[in-house]
């Protein structure tokens, strides 16, 4: 699914500083992958490397989703080929209704990839059978994208977006951060939902914590922009009881 | 149950919204011109064509006086340079003042004899000009509503559909070249009396050469049963457009009014220097919508419409209110400041505008509102967008006199810019001449941020179609105060003109 | 003629009228030129009229008339003058002339400190730079002739360079002795790359003003310039304040105008270099026959800068207050940062406010935005007060103090801030 070799990333605006030093990891279809690392070690740029954010310059490596050159592709075509990035700061847009935003995304993708787009009415019925799940009422759908929504409901909305596009490669950026229990618990559920054969998960995070909710397959310890160790689940509690410093000495 | 259903009808917008966008793949979409053969009046412009354009229509004494004096006036004024607009040195003697249709030479009895041709260029542009057809029906809407239109091609009103349905209910709607010979002394009365002849160089132009435009009337009591538009179309070239519009709205009356223009392509430029008055009595109110969409130039600055217009509302008597919304995305220069005479006590004045201007277009428009009465209240939304080498400057006049106690204004005017190559304006008057009224105004630029276009962009949306998204969220304030089908119009028009903004 | 070439026309007439019986100071050099050029200015602008833009609120007759009215000199007994408690370096002008007697010893402010009268002959090339110069540059985008008109004819003016942190503040005292007299003043000021400055002013200067001050300020230079215009009551006068800054340069300049018939203060200011800061603010109390003008151009002319203009007006019982404010952003100052606020507080149904606040920007990637209010005292926050027992006087008085507080907060040194709102506090109390 999801093949990262070698990738090298800096600043745009400051060749000086390098975040990303030679990462490399591959996903296969179906399968949860959970990066964890110390604060500033490049998760959330990995993130941003990948879908295309402005501001970063790859260097060296790179990075295809099935077999796509994902480096080349605009934000957008990166979209419709099937990445998905829940942002750790969903962005507010103010008046953009959150349906209207969501229908045009859909819609837009669904044009990319040479599919028939939905109308109005069927793109409804799904949206408010998707929303019920992620306890998101109409008000919310109705409200400007992300605009007053508390942190618990701008997350659950993030989840909501990957639920209507159906991507192939989710990356989730600390959606645990800013969450209490009960909201991760429902974002959890949420995530679990969409697991299946065909799609596989990237999930950044800090804290072992999410993990006890969405189970992954593979965990990795990311410092200084690589990998400096992958396992199993147990790696995380490893992390959970020792910290990261332990690691961080024995790889260097 | 209720919000649902609430949500489908604004969904029904954005659909509708979306799919025209895609829809419109070129840029300006009513650049065609309609090939038929006009009768012109001699190019230029002196006393004997003003007379001759009065003659043409029939006018009595009293008009044509009234244009010359105008004329007169016009002679001894200067052009206006104080708005932040390059307009290049007019040649008035280069333009046509007075253009028809040959086949309007003897006026039609009805809109069915009508030339086709003429009929076809409206259907053309949307405007359903047999009354059969004119059941503009959004979808998720009980039932459809009706608009009355009055067509106004070059220089003449081909007809105004609805007339009966209206006159039943009391209601005036026709040119105001038929209203000078059918109520002349509505006319005498109220025009002018807004808009004086000499009330600046344009205004007094085009009292001078006006040839047509609506007039409508609403009696006492009355509130007018349905939308009543006009749609302007320039045709002719090197012909100017002076219409004038009347709008008197007696006690207690109500009417919401819509204009719309368009211009074919061009690499010339062309003059448009319309009047609009309104006339608000007690307890009255109007609603005024704009969606001007004049051909604005190509992409190199060439061509396009000069747009000068006067549009006063006098809200002569008390509690008569009167609501200004505008689109402006059209014309290469734009000089227009629709305004608000709050004369009666407990008057209110509200202006929405969006003003987008691409390419090479200078847009300077605004509002005044001039606060004469107690416990009057205005409004002014003003959202500027500024892309590729244009200029935007909101301007306006919030002026408290000294006997308008308690009264209120609140300003927000919010632009944004597209790129570093245009700029965007704001330049307000705030005169306070008593201390109980509170005036508050406040004013932002910014650029579109590049966050919410990567998260757009993110989801899927190219970055046009992203952009598009964010200027409508940013113009949300004023596209909800338009009435539907406008709004649906106005929402695509956005995302045409920003064409080409990007990358 | 049409009517924008014949009131041109008037203008110039005018200005040639004013300056017939007008000769230029006796001097050489390049003080000499510098007048020569400056007179040409004026005589091609002409004079200022009420139909100038710029001019629609404010009558600048007073100002440019041949004719001014005598003035009354008022004894103040009931407070100390402004920064008396300041450990300054005093300089004082009577009448607009400097008194060399009632000075203190220049040398002791640890700057370089020269009059104008003195300099005709002399090589400063620094200020040769200086003098004329920003005041010519100023007259674009729009013409200031009274600051032409004062470039030509001032003869009395300090010219102070600061090579390093001054010792002492400079403070330039102006006093009053006769009913008549017609100032002007020219001073200029130059803060050396990474040099400190703060520059004093007070006094009601003289029955009729003109002061021009510019100020240069090199790269990470500061100046800090505090200002209060007195309290007599009859005077009429102009001030402008044109001051270009360098890369990261500061200037913070604040005002208080407390009375005056007729009082417009302008400010030109120019962020040429990148991350300049500048904040221009002004606090005004006027009751009756006053009339005060702000008139504050900034031109962001280089990536980074950051501007506020903060101006709050007390009025009362037909007091006038005018603001006119523009952030100008240029094409290239990216990432600019424009704020300004005008905030008028009407104490009584008579008092005016006149504003026109514009923003001007040529650049996309920029954070601007500018508010303007005008208003009685809130009387939900009256009444509040007074139910928590506060007495009406005292609960307007914490309003409007409060309502002042926004521009004080612009002057940098606590004690100067704290020294002026008391001041303002007199002032309310004796209007009360």
């Amino acid at each position: 699914m999801l093949e990262i070799n070698n990738l090298h990333a800096e600043l745009e605006d400051d060749s000086e500083v390098k975040i990303l030093k030679g990462l490399s990891l591959t996903i296969n279809p179906g399968e949860v992958h959970a990066i964890m690392g110390p604060n500033g070690s490049g998760k959330s740029t990995l993130s941003y490397v990948l879908s295309g954010r402005d501001g970063y310059e790859v260097t060296q490596g790179g990075a295809t989703l099935e077999g796509a050159d994902l480096l080349e592709m605009e934000p957008e075509e990166r979209a419709a080929a099937g990445l998905f990035l829940a942002f750790q700061y969903p962005v507010e847009i103010p008046g953009v209704g959150n349906m209207t935003f969501l229908r045009t995304a859909v819609n837009a993708q669904r044009k990319a990839r040479g599919e028939e787009e939905l109308s109005a009415g069927e793109f409804l019925k799904i949206i408010r059978a998707k929303a019920k799940e992620l306890q998101i009422d109409a008000d919310m759908l109705k409200r400007p994208v992300n605009v007053g929504f508390s942190g618990g409901e701008k997350k659950r909305n993030e989840i909501l977006q990957m639920a209507m596009l159906e991507p192939k490669m989710c990356i989730l950026d600390e959606t645990d951060s800013g969450l209490d229990v009960d909201a991760m618990k429902l974002v959890s559920d949420g995530v679990n939902a969409l697991r299946d054969a065909g799609r596989s998960f990237l999930v950044i995070t800090h804290y072992q914590r999410l993990l006890n909710h969405i189970k992954p397959d593979f965990v990795h310890i990311m410092s200084e922009g690589r990998i400096i160790k992958s396992g199993g689940p147990e790696l995380a509690l490893e992390v959970e009881e020792n910290g990261y410093a332990d690691l961080m000495a024995e790889a260097s | 149950m209720v919000a649902l259903d609430e949500t489908q009808l604004r969904e029904g917008v954005d659909r509708e919204t979306v799919e025209t966008v895609q829809s419109m793949a070129g840029t300006y979409k009513h650049g065609w011109e309609t090939d038929i053969e006009m009768e012109f009046a001699p190019k230029g412009l002196n006393e004997d064509i003003v007379r001759l354009i009065s003659e043409k229509n029939k006018e009595p004494e009293w008009l044509l006086e009234w244009r010359l004096e105008a004329y007169r006036r016009w002679l001894t004024m200067e052009s206006p340079d104080w708005a932040m607009l390059k307009i290049p040195e007019i040649d008035y003697q280069e333009q046509y003042y007075y253009a028809k249709p040959k086949s309007m030479v003897e006026k039609p009895k009805s809109l069915d004899d009508v030339d086709p041709k003429l009929l076809e260029t409206y259907a053309k542009l949307g405007i359903p000009l047999k009354e059969q057809m004119i059941l503009a029906g959004v979808e998720g809407a009980d039932e459809g509503r009706k608009v009355a239109v009055d067509a106004v091609f070059d220089s003449v009103s081909l007809g105004t559909t609805f007339k009966d349905e209206l006159k039943k209910a009391g209601v005036i709607f026709c040119s105001i070249s038929e209203a000078v010979q059918d109520h002349p002394d509505l006319v005498k009365k109220y025009l002018g009396s807004v808009v004086p002849q000499n009330d600046n160089y344009f205004a007094a132009l085009n009292s001078a050469v006006f040839s047509d435009g609506s007039f409508v009337y609403i009696p006492a009591g009355v509130k007018c049963p349905m939308e009543l538009s006009t749609y302007f179309r320039i045709n002719a070239e090197n012909t100017g457009q002076f219409e004038r519009t009347l709008i008197v709205a007696e006690k207690g009356a109500s009417v919401s009014y819509l204009e719309g223009c368009t211009a074919p392509k061009r690499d010339t430029t062309q003059l448009h220097a319309a009047v609009v008055e309104i006339v608000i009595l007690e307890d009255a109110d109007v609603k005024y919508s704009t969606v001007q969409n004049w051909f604005p130039g190509d992409e190199n600055g060439k061509g396009g419409i000069y747009n000068f217009v006067t549009k006063r509302a006098d809200c002569r008597e008390d509690r008569a209110k009167v609501m200004w919304t505008q689109v402006e995305t059209g014309s290469a220069i734009t000089w227009k400041y629709p305004s608000c005479i709050l004369r009666g006590d407990d008057t209110q004045g509200e202006f929405y505008s969006i003003a987008i201007a691409n390419n090479w277009q200078q847009a300077d428009t605004g509002t005044k509102m001039v606060h004469l009465g107690k416990n009057s209240r205005s409004r002014i939304v003003s959202k500027g967008i500024s892309a590729g080498h244009a200029q935007n400057t909101y301007r306006g006049l919030v002026s408290m006199h000294p006997k308008a106690t308690n009264s209120r204004n609140y300003t927000q005017c919010d632009s944004l810019l597209i790129g570093d190559k245009c700029g965007a304006h704001t330049v307000p008057y705030i005169e306070v001449r008593n201390a109980s009224s509170r005036v508050e105004h406040e004013a932002t630029t910014s650029k579109v941020d590049d966050d919410q276009l990567f998260y757009c962009r993110q989801r899927g949306m190219d970055e046009e179609e992203a952009v598009a998204l964010v200027v409508n969220g940013f113009c949300k304030e004023v596209l909800q105060e338009l009435p539907m089908e406008f709004a649906m119009e106005a929402q695509a028009l956005v995302a045409i003109s920003l064409e080409g903004s990007v990358g | 003629m049409m009517p924008r070439a014949k009131l041109k026309a008037q203008k110039r007439d005018a200005a040639q009228a004013r300056l017939a019986a007008l000769s230029l100071p006796q001097g050489g050099g390049w003080v000499t030129r510098a007048r020569t050029a400056a007179r040409a200015r004026l005589l091609d602008m002409g004079l200022p009229v009420k139909r100038d833009e710029y001019w629609r609120y404010t009558d600048p007759r007073d100002l440019t008339s041949d004719q001014f009215a005598a003035a009354k000199v008022l004894k103040i007994t009931d407070e100390e003058p402004a920064f008396s408690a300041v450990d300054r370096v005093k300089l004082v002008f009577v009448d607009g002339v400097f008194d060399a007697l009632a000075s203190d010893d220049p040398a002791l402010a640890g700057v370089e400190i020269s009059l104008l009268l003195d300099v005709a002959n002399t090589d400063l090339h620094w200020a040769q730079d200086i003098y004329g110069k920003l005041e010519a540059r100023g007259q674009l985008p729009v013409e200031r002739p009274l600051a032409a008109f004062n470039t030509a004819f001032a003869q009395q003016g300090v010219l102070i360079r600061a090579t390093a942190k001054a010792a002492k503040p400079v403070a330039l005292v102006y006093l009053r002795s006769h009913e008549h007299a017609d100032a002007i003043m020219h001073h200029i000021v130059r803060v050396e790359q990474g040099a400190e400055l703060t520059l004093l002013e007070n006094g009601p200067v003289a029955a009729r003003f003109n002061q021009v001050i510019e100020a240069e300020i090199g790269a990470g230079g500061t100046l800090h310039h505090v200002r209060t215009q007195g309290r007599d009551h009859d005077r009429a006068g102009s001030a402008h304040l044109f001051a270009q800054l360098g890369q990261g340069a500061q200037l913070k300049s604040f005002t208080l105008t407390a009375n005056g018939r007729l009082v417009r203060n302008e400010a030109m200011i120019w962020l040429d270099g990148q991350g300049g800061s500048a904040h221009i603010a002004g606090a005004t109390v006027g009751d009756g026959a006053f009339h005060h003008d702000d008139t504050v151009f900034v031109t962001h002319g280089a990536q980074g800068g950051e501007s506020r203009q903060v101006f709050k007006k007390v009025l009362r019982n037909g007091a006038v207050g005018v603001f006119q404010g523009k952030i100008l952003v240029e094409q290239a100052a990216q990432q600019t940062d424009g704020y300004q606020i005008s905030q008028a507080l009407l104490l009584d149904e008579n008092a005016q406010f006149l504003a026109k606040p514009e923003l001007e920007i040529y650049a996309d990637d920029v954070k601007c935005s500018h508010g303007s209010t005008s208003g009685e005292i809130d009387p939900a926050q009256l009444f509040y007060l007074r139910a928590r027992g506060v007495p009406e006087a005292k609960a307007k008085m914490l309003l409007v103090l409060a309502f002042l507080a926004e521009a004080l907060d612009e002057i940098a040194d606590p004690d100067l801030a704290e020294d002026l709102r008391g001041r303002m506090e007199s002032w309310l109390q004796r209007h009360s």
